[in-house]
């Protein structure tokens, strides 16, 4: 694959030779953390202390944290702005211009952003460490149709040639004198030549690849061989298992916090 | 049974993956053409129209699922009820016909976007905090301003793009289906809803 549409990152690290399954169900641990820790700042706490070593164990920390920076940024200066700032009602602590910090905002703002770093970056997580291929055959091992693994690692491997396609067309009718840049409705009437052939052209192809794939056997019921071995160990299963039991904790715990005060009442 | 495994031939199984990377390459070009739209969902609205409801529910779900987990835009992974759902409806739609005449599929496609926003809105709350990071974030700020929820505003700026967005890729994939050859169409189990 010369150019894969993934930030998967190699490396000779303990985190990349674990099963798939484990980094799957380690990144799955990290966004139950994500998702259901009460409060407002624990989640910061699992990024700092789970997340963040993880990574650097993985030996992609400075890009793991550049990803995860770029991706939440926008985000995160969103909500504080958003609801910090036009929070209805709530009491304000920080006076600017015509507007105000509103203590409840604030608070809701922290607590929103926690949560998005950490869902964001377990996904990158997986993203940088795990091999797209490894992954898709562990699942199918474990029953996952083998369409799906299909459809996921074939997608992959097509994005990146559609988007030198989809740029050959805007330069091709670039060229032909088609206006790409100026007010909105130019930029508008410019979507039509552009999209037509990309998606014409690229549904045309399939039929060949159909074919391609049924002189293959692909359609055949049955086990198939792969190139790829995945190791797995004892250590590595139980450790899953005590992922599992810690998540149904974390989810327990918030459901706990969250039926609790209704029962005393 | 029969007719899932009519729905997913080997045609459909390759179509997939190329909506998916229709989905995400249109996506990027209409992003680097600045206009307010996604058109990110031509690609899974396409498939729904020609091979059923739950071939374009798996588009959907795959779409968000491949995007994200590639590290461009990670939190699209958390959205991809939504991307299933939209194939969902977009496949019922075209079980009944509505692909066959254009104002029919501008129609659908308004629906689809209203529902779409309407199952955006919980994630974006619980998720995002309520926000895009994009610039139609000023219209959940007028919202929260003018008093309304979280929940209600993360909504109204759903509704602020999402029907005319999908109303665009409905008519967009009503005039593919017009310009692509019978015979190819053919090869796919809904043919006939479409034609």
């Amino acid at each position: 694959m010369s150019t894969s549409f993934s930030l998967y990152i190699p490396r000779e690290s303990g985190m990349h030779r674990l099963h798939p399954l484990t980094k799957l169900a380690l990144v799955a641990f990290c966004l139950v953390l994500g998702l259901f820790l009460p409060g407002v700042w624990l989640t910061y706490l699992a990024f700092m202390l789970l997340i963040v070593p993880l990574a650097a164990w993985a030996g992609v920390l400075p890009s793991f944290l550049r990803a995860v920076f770029k991706t939440a940024l926008p985000v995160v200066i969103s909500v504080f702005l958003v609801q910090g700032l036009f929070w209805p009602g709530g009491t304000p602590i920080l006076h600017l211009g015509p507007l105000s910090l509103k203590q409840e905002g604030l608070q809701f703002a922290i607590r929103s952003a926690g949560r998005f770093i950490t869902v964001v970056s377990s996904f990158l997580l997986l993203t940088f460490t795990t091999r797209p291929d490894g992954l898709m055959l562990a699942l199918s091992q474990r029953g996952f149709p083998n369409s799906i693994a299909y459809i996921m690692l074939a997608t992959m491997q097509i994005v990146p040639r559609f988007q030198t396609k989809a740029n050959t067309i805007l330069d091709a009718q670039r060229s032909r004198g088609l206006e790409t840049e100026g007010n909105l409705l130019v930029r508008l009437r410019a979507l039509l030549p552009l999209v037509q052939p990309l998606l014409l052209g690229s549904i045309i192809d399939i039929e060949e690849r159909a074919i391609a794939l049924e002189v293959r056997a692909f359609g055949r019921p049955g086990p198939k061989t792969s190139l790829l071995v995945l190791h797995d160990t004892p250590a590595q299963r139980v450790l899953r298992w005590l992922l599992l039991l810690a998540m149904l904790a974390v989810i327990g715990w918030r459901l706990y916090l969250a039926i609790a005060p209704r029962l005393a009442a | 049974m029969e007719r899932l495994r009519r729905d997913f031939s080997t045609i459909t199984l390759v179509m997939i993956p190329v909506a998916i990377a229709i989905n995400i390459a249109i996506g990027q070009l209409i992003y680097t053409l600045k206009v307010p739209l996604y058109l990110d969902s031509i690609g899974t609205i396409f498939v729904a129209a020609v091979a059923g409801p739950l071939a374009g529910m798996l588009t959907g779900a795959l779409t968000n699922l491949v995007w994200g987990l590639s590290g461009i835009n990670s939190f699209y992974t958390a959205f991809w009820i939504t991307g299933a759902v939209i194939g969902l409806v977009a496949g019922l739609f075209s079980r009944f016909g509505w692909f066959k005449v254009w104002w029919r599929a501008i129609i659908a496609g308004v629906i689809t976007g209203l529902i779409a926003a309407l199952i955006s809105a919980p994630i974006l709350t619980y998720v995002n905090g309520g926000v895009t990071g994009s610039g139609t974030d000023v219209i959940t700020a007028v919202f929260r301003n003018a008093g309304l929820g979280i929940l209600p505003s993360a909504f109204a700026q759903g509704v602020s793009s999402d029907p005319l967005d999908k109303a665009i890729s409905f008519f967009i994939v009503w005039g593919v289906i017009r310009a692509l050859p019978l015979r190819f169409l053919d090869r796919f189990s809904r043919a006939e809803d479409i034609r």
